[in-house]
């Protein structure tokens, strides 16, 4: 009989024992919080994300752009391409974005053509002030800055590794949620661009032999690009989102005559010296689909 | 035998350990399981510890397994083992209270920011002027009527900081045209400010922090004047009031409670007066030549005019601290 409650008691103390562990347990979990790791306690050293949907890792994202140039001076570009990455982890990957497209006059493009251009008209007035000051700097006929002077991006080709540092969701109104991450891309870039031909003193303007020295000519500069992205995931196979890019490069977007060897002045010869360093800002929207498209979740 | 009473004991602490750990980590489950848990979640005068700051939850976590749902026994065992964290709650009174059904997808937000203020200091950048750069500090004032709703104030001084830029040199002497370029002295606004969307990033899935993104509203004033370039031997310009509209989007990222920062793209519309490309000739009616008349200086229309600033700065929220009405 003794022996009996004595084995009882052993139960109970064993079960009580779980369940003091069991407590503790249950207990130390509660202080937890998405924002604070726990500096002692079970989540010491956790991952403070879990069970994350990869969205990149070892996947393909193939996805259509378009691309709009900013800040442009008298030519705006509209680039339409594609992109394909990579991704060997979810936070890096490696592709190609390549892109042409077309381009038109800003309302400053336009309002040259209008004033200084068919308001003087040079080619019945070339012996006025403003034709005789501006001939090396301004072409002469309708629509001719468009057509023969202004610079413009005609296409890029841009590799590019990709890293994705932040992620996370979104939530509109409380009540719509949507992954999302932040990327960062960067890579040489080869740039397409169509300029003012160059030409040298005494042949840049209009003459008798040459009543027409303006024309553009394509010029292919390697330069590098950087930027950053905004992804959106609605579903695990599809996202969207925006980029905005910078490609700095050194060209003449006005065909004018603006400077001389060794930062001298205008010295009526179009030729490198005339370039001008921009960051040529662009923002490229598109829709991307995630191959394969099981999608793997981590820990 | 002993092995059998060891392995009773383990097998209950294994039990007991699995069980709310495992309930922690389910997926959100269906109606059934939402309701218990908002009956959990509603309860209400739950208060933290004296000194403490709250604990915010970005997520549904009570939905996610009900661990809001405590039981008098269950509290009174951890209010022995654990005193400092214990929750005080009078389950008597709660049970007698009306349960408030609705169940939020997201609770405790982190950062709230309902019937709050927000002092946000910021510097803006010409972003669509190439000849003239308007850059200037600026200061906005916000009260958040809800987490999602604002009302303020905000202005800009540029006095002193307007530059022209090398392409209005360029351009004007390479085409020999004069650019119409004004400068600005200050503008003042109201506005109301929607934040339709928040949400959380996890930086190398590593450190949390939470951002928003909001659009802006709002209308005030704007003190400009052309600058003459056209006939500045005789044109001289004093600044004049205009009425001024716009809207801005913006996104700001906390890094506490009450600090973030951000970056708003605002455009400020507005009517300009630009300086008459044309001088005017001859004399007026008192013998004064007319290039001297004020009255003709002017352009007759005025020019519908989009300033673009990028407006990067911090944003401080006030109170710093809060209590949430509501447990997890």
């Amino acid at each position: 009989m003794r022996k009996a409650t004595m084995k009882t008691k052993i139960h109970t103390l064993a079960a009580l024992a779980g369940l003091a562990a069991g407590v503790a347990a249950v207990s130390s979990t509660t202080e937890a919080s998405a924002q604070e790791i726990q500096i002692s306690g079970p989540l010491a050293g956790a991952s403070a994300v879990r069970r994350i949907r990869l969205h990149r890792e070892g996947r393909f994202d193939v996805a259509p752009t378009a691309t709009f140039t900013l800040l442009d001076e008298f030519r705006r570009n509209i680039l339409f391409g594609a992109r394909l990455n990579y991704h060997f982890t979810d936070w890096f990957g490696a592709g190609l974005w390549a892109a042409g497209g077309i381009s038109y006059n800003t309302g400053l493009g336009d309002e040259l053509q209008s004033k200084a251009v068919d308001g003087r008209n040079c080619s019945e007035n070339p012996n006025t002030l403003a034709c005789k000051r501006t001939a090396v700097n301004l072409c002469r006929g309708p629509n001719c800055l468009g057509d023969k002077q202004l610079g413009s991006i005609v296409w890029m080709i841009a590799p590019q590794a990709t890293f994705v540092p932040f992620r996370g969701k979104f939530s509109v109104f409380g009540k719509a949620f949507m992954d999302a991450d932040i990327s960062l891309f960067a890579g040489p870039a080869i740039v397409g661009l169509r300029e003012r031909v160059d030409c040298v003193k005494g042949t840049c303007a209009p003459s008798s032999t040459n009543p027409d020295p303006f024309s553009t000519a394509s010029r292919i500069a390697p330069t590098a690009t950087f930027g950053l992205g905004f992804n959106f995931y609605p579903t695990n196979n599809v996202s969207f989102g925006a980029e905005f890019r910078a490609t700095p490069l050194a060209w003449n977007t006005s065909g004018f005559d603006v400077a001389g060897p060794n930062g001298s002045g205008a010295d009526d010869a179009l030729d490198s010296n005339d370039r001008s360093f921009h960051f040529n800002p662009m923002v490229s929207v598109f829709a991307s689909v995630q191959l394969p498209t099981d999608i793997k979740v981590s820990d | 035998m002993r092995k059998n009473q060891a392995g009773v004991g383990l097998s209950i602490a294994l039990a007991l350990m699995i069980a709310p750990l495992e309930s922690f980590a389910q997926p959100k489950k269906g109606a059934a399981t939402s309701k218990a848990a908002a009956a959990a979640a509603a309860e209400p005068d739950v208060e933290a510890p004296e000194g403490e700051t709250p604990s915010g939850e970005g997520d549904a976590a009570a939905a996610d397994g009900g661990e809001a749902g405590g039981e008098a026994g269950s509290l009174d065992e951890l209010c022995k083992i654990d005193p400092e964290n214990c929750v005080k709650v009078d389950m008597d009174a709660a049970s007698k209270r009306d349960i408030d059904s609705d169940m939020y997808a997201v609770q405790q937000i982190w950062a709230l920011r309902t019937n709050r203020f927000e002092i946000n200091p910021y510097f803006g950048l010409t972003m669509n002027d190439q000849f003239v750069a308007h850059n200037g500090p600026g200061l906005g004032l916000n009260y958040y009527l809800m987490h999602w709703l604002a009302a303020g104030v905000n202005g800009n001084v540029y006095a002193g900081l307007n530059s022209q830029s090398d392409f209005n040199f360029q351009t004007s002497r390479a085409a020999r045209i004069g650019q119409p370029i004004t400068e600005y002295q200050w503008n003042v606004n109201a506005n109301a400010t929607f934040v339709p969307a928040y949400g959380k990033f996890a930086a190398f899935s590593n450190f949390i922090f939470h951002y928003d993104f909001y659009v802006t509203l709002g209308g005030g004033a704007i003190s400009t004047r052309p600058i003459a370039v056209v006939d500045p031997d005789n044109r001289t310009f004093a600044f004049s009031v205009k009425p001024t509209f716009g809207a801005a989007l913006g996104m700001r990222i906390f890094f506490t409670r009450y600090l973030a920062a951000m970056l708003e793209v605002r455009d400020y519309v507005f009517w300009e007066d630009l300086e008459n490309p044309s001088i005017s000739s001859g004399l007026n009616s008192v013998g004064k030549p007319l290039a001297q008349d004020p009255t003709t200086w002017l352009a007759p229309e005025s020019s519908f005019t989009n300033n673009v600033q990028a407006q990067l700065g911090l944003s401080v929220f006030l109170p710093f601290s809060w209590s949430y009405q509501k447990a997890k």
